[in-house]
């Protein structure tokens, strides 16, 4: 019983240091994905206590993009962004480095950035109680005239939670909330091979224009990251309108389809291509950007070699596990951020080389708007599949029934000299096989030295191959 | 009387320090184009430390709730509710010394 002296319930004081959260195992849901059988179970796809799992297991662990460094050029430029479910604000340092925060105040824990990007911030205040904190994430002061008296108040200890890890490759930032994660390039491994395509054809470097296209679509998040990790097939059904629409013609891969077309996957990252140039460049609907493409095409072999020149602006799609995807040729970058397991935010920029004309520059932004945008020819296509995709689980009897990755079961291909697992053809349910088992190795194993010696490791050679 | 704050060496061109004098509450001393600028270290507003903020553009930024203040006349900009204007002591640079007249000066002293 209290005494008196009770402190208003408190026996000490707060420990204010990050939080970051431990994984655990949950081999339960790593058999849902059931790789005998090259079936996926459809709880994946409505089931909260999964989903929950998955922002423990994936979100607060894998190395995730925030932001191309050239949409925060200058000290105090800011976007806000998410991890997973989490509220995050990318901030350009003082020194030129750059840090991630929670977007919530340590205080009672309101958001203190309220906006979706900025220039030149001096801070963040919290519109709550007055808490300020520095661009660097300190607790730089509160109301004064209140805590400044309090003797047993510690500033400065107190700060945003920052996040874990931040890093950048080739003008991409990217963070993790886990201390212990290995570094980006490990994360990504030889997939880099693949990234460079678009992020290193050009010697002057990429950048972001025009702002963002944000739209929320009402399906789970794997949907449209399977998609974009190897799902080419469906453009021959879903797309066909829209190309005929454009192109005045069908999807088409190419003459040399059988001889050129693969699919590359390395810890459940992964791009299928078809190496034809310019198709998917074509579907933006601007001879000048296939011309341009073309040119590029030729100065990059230089840099890149024959093969991936070929891809710059080829039929083709790539996703970064677990939820950023882009595609070469159209340009578009996009973040799929869960909202619960029946919803995303989707976010997407126009990447450019910032050595293009004007002109070119252009062209890519207003393509992209016309194609993939919320009323963009071709995510209009998608977005209703992937919300049936995933509403028709709601159904008790349907969502024990399982979904069939059977595709290409036969197509491994051991000769290629390239980096990951390879497999024949573009059309080929196989990199998205490899997603679903990395998304189980995630949810199998509580450590990096599991996660990253798994069924979804580069093959050895592929390795070699790469260096 | 003016009393001797510090060297005037000790602050270069664009910063603010702060100095401890003896039975005072802390000062801040700024320079900007050359000239010096002496001020309470505890912002009008909410009592947080000016020399913890910065200049721009010749005002005096409080890096807590960035109020900002001009350099010489004290007038407020950006002032979250309730914050009047800043106050200055006279101040000279003396030999290289700092020197400044901290009382009968600003009422927030």
């Amino acid at each position: 019983m209290c005494d008196g002296g009770c402190k208003g319930g408190a026996r000490g004081r707060p420990n204010m240091a990050p939080v970051y959260p431990k994984a655990a195992s949950y081999p339960e849901y790593a058999q849902l994905v059931n790789r005998e059988n090259a079936q996926v179970d459809r709880r994946l796809f409505v089931d909260e206590a999964i989903y929950q799992a998955e922002l423990q297991q994936i979100f607060a662990r894998s190395w995730l993009f925030l932001a191309h460094e050239s949409q925060i050029p200058s000290p105090g430029d800011f976007i806000r962004t998410s991890m997973g479910e989490d509220d995050v604000i990318v901030v350009r340092q003082r020194d030129g480095s750059v840090k991630a925060f929670l977007n919530s105040c340590p205080h009672r824990g309101n958001r203190v950035c309220m906006v979706d990007a900025g220039t030149k911030a001096r801070g963040f205040i919290c519109n709550y109680h007055g808490w300020s904190f520095g661009i660097d994430g300190g607790l730089r002061g509160t109301d004064g005239k209140v805590y400044e008296k309090d003797q047993a108040f510690e500033k400065a200890q107190i700060g945003l939670t920052p996040v874990a890890q931040i890093d950048s490759y080739k003008g991409l930032i990217f963070g993790t909330f886990d201390p212990a994660a290995p570094s980006l390039l490990d994360f990504f491994g030889p997939f880099t091979f693949y990234l460079d395509i678009m992020l290193d054809n050009d010697e002057g470097g990429t950048e972001f224009i025009g702002g963002a296209i944000k739209s929320e679509i009402d399906c789970n998040w794997k949907f449209p990251a399977e998609n974009f990790v190897g799902d080419i097939l469906h453009a021959f059904w879903t797309h066909q309108s829209g190309a005929q629409a454009i192109l005045g013609a069908g999807v088409d891969l190419g003459k040399r389809y059988d001889e050129l077309a693969f699919q590359a996957s390395v810890y459940g990252h992964g791009i299928e291509t078809n190496l034809d140039k310019v198709g998917n460049t074509r579907t933006l609907g601007y001879p000048e950007l296939v011309d341009y493409v073309y040119d590029l095409s030729e100065k990059a072999s230089a840099r890149l070699g024959d093969l991936r020149a070929r891809a710059i602006g080829a039929i083709s799609s790539c996703t970064v596990f677990p939820n950023f995807s882009f595609l070469p040729g159209q340009n578009t970058f996009r973040v799929w951020h869960p909202r619960g397991p029946g919803k995303i935010e989707l976010v997407v920029w126009t990447l450019v080389n910032k050595n293009a004309p004007e002109h070119i520059k252009e062209a890519y932004r207003k393509g992209v708007m016309m194609t993939f945008s919320p009323g963009g020819v071709f995510e209009m296509d998608d977005g209703e599949n992937w919300e049936y995709s995933t509403r028709v689980n709601q159904g008790f009897v349907t969502r024990q029934q399982p979904l069939h990755y059977a595709l290409g079961l036969e197509s491994t291909d051991l000769e290629r000299e390239l980096p990951g697992h390879i497999h024949k053809g573009s059309m080929n349910d196989a990199n998205q096989r490899l997603f679903y088992t990395r998304w189980a190795e995630f949810m199998e194993h509580d450590n990096w030295t599991d996660l990253q010696n798994g069924d979804t490791a580069p093959p050895q050679k592929s390795v070699k191959a790469a260096e | 009387m003016m009393i001797e704050l510090c060297d005037s060496a000790d602050i270069g061109e664009g910063e603010i320090i702060r100095v401890d004098v003896p039975g005072c509450p802390a000062i801040a001393i700024a320079r900007h184009e050359g000239a010096l600028y002496v001020f309470p270290d505890r912002c009008p507003h909410a009592d947080e430390s000016l020399s913890e903020g910065w200049l721009e553009d010749g005002r005096v930024v409080c890096g807590v709730h960035f109020a900002e203040f001009e350099l010489g006349s004290g007038a407020v900009h950006n002032p979250p509710v309730g914050c009047p204007n800043l106050s200055f002591f006279k101040c000279e640079d003396r030999d290289g010394k700092v020197f400044a007249t901290l009382t009968g000066g600003p009422e927030h002293v």
